[in-house]
């Protein structure tokens, strides 16, 4: 009996195990897709949880990969997971120690689009949380300079969202060439 | 090239003069000297850097003289996607050309949008600037730019106005 618990313990992910035991209020779920952890966390604890996966010497997630977002809003088998949450929030991280990687998952609801920003912990996260806010319309609260960064500035609307139809509402046959600033 | 205006309405005397219109002199040194503007934005541009290489080499057509500034060019070679946020760029870029300029809309995304059929991608230049030729393709091979530029020439020997010049009759 010993040893079969023994077995169990050794095969679950180092950061599983380090996240259970310092940051498990934090956790709504945990997942593993191809090999890669997956956690989904509260976005009032998403700092904290960043700022450990980074900071801890044993699992130093030091590179954030990517950040961006998923509309949910047509996946209803999605969107019952996490209390109708419409967007997820993902974070990949990677360990140059360890060499793995851990992603985190973040519910957002339509009507509270703030998650605290990341900037402090990389300053990589400037531009894609600019792009996630772009695209998604996420509003990353705490990031120094919060505008869209590929769209241009006049734009309205999120492209990426479901709801956005997929040739524009028009923009790309009017132009107002006086008013653009080139 | 060659004094290829010689013998259209043209008097050949049988000494060392020939006889012309100013109109078809002129019209022989712009034809033989077309000084591109590369708007490059996607792969196409890959093809017309290929084209203006020693390859294909686009000078043996007396276009070889690449000009980044729209200031000293008179053929502008849009070849690329152009998104809904290049084209006040490529309008402003097309503005500064002095006259006479033609316009060279290069693969299927310039012309028409091509497979973006989004909400950022320009389905077609030709809505907001004068096109003179288009080329289809994705990309298109050197020889079909060689091709477009051979038949900007053609409309210049004509004598045709280009297509972003309103004629006062």
């Amino acid at each position: 009996m010993n040893e079969e618990k023994e077995v169990e313990e050794q095969s679950k992910p180092l950061v599983l195990e380090k996240l259970e035991e310092h940051h498990a209020d934090s956790l709504l779920a945990q997942d593993e897709a191809r090999g890669t952890v997956v956690v989904v966390v509260h976005k009032e604890q998403v700092y904290a949880v960043l700022e450990y996966l980074k900071t801890d010497p044993e699992l130093a997630y030091a590179f954030l990969v990517d950040i961006t977002a998923v509309d949910n809003s047509q996946m209803e088998s999605e969107l019952m997971q996490f209390d109708y949450a419409r967007f997820m929030i993902v974070y990949q991280l990677y360990s140059f120690q360890d060499q793995c990687r851990v992603r985190v998952r973040v519910p957002v609801h339509e009507n509270d689009l703030s998650v605290p920003s990341v900037t402090a912990l990389w300053k990589g996260a400037n531009w894609l949380e600019r792009e996630t806010y772009d695209m998604f319309g996420i509003n990353f609260e705490g990031h120094p300079d919060l505008h869209r960064i590929l769209m241009p500035d006049d734009f309205e609307g999120h492209p990426l969202r479901k709801d956005y139809p997929l040739r524009g509402r028009g923009e790309r046959e009017r132009f107002n060439f006086d008013k653009q600033n080139v | 090239m060659g004094l290829d205006f010689v013998g259209r309405g043209v008097e050949e005397t049988d000494g060392n003069i020939i006889t012309t219109t100013i109109d078809k002199v002129v019209n022989w040194g712009r034809k033989n000297s077309l000084w591109p503007m590369p708007f490059g934005t996607a792969c196409c541009a890959i093809e017309m850097m290929a084209t203006l290489a020693s390859k294909f080499d686009l000078s043996r057509f007396g276009s070889e003289a690449i000009r980044f500034s729209p200031r000293q060019s008179d053929l502008l070679i849009v070849s690329g996607r152009i998104s809904i946020k290049m084209m006040p760029v490529l309008k402003r870029i097309y503005d500064q050309m002095p006259d006479p300029k033609w316009v060279i809309s290069m693969g299927a995304c310039a012309s028409c949008g091509g497979v973006f059929d989004t909400y950022t991608l320009i389905q077609g230049v030709d809505q907001f600037i004068p096109v003179d030729v288009y080329i289809p393709g994705c990309p298109p091979r050197p020889e079909d730019l060689i091709d477009a530029v051979l038949q900007v020439q053609q409309k210049i020997t004509s004598g045709a106005s280009p297509k972003g010049v309103e004629v006062v009759v």
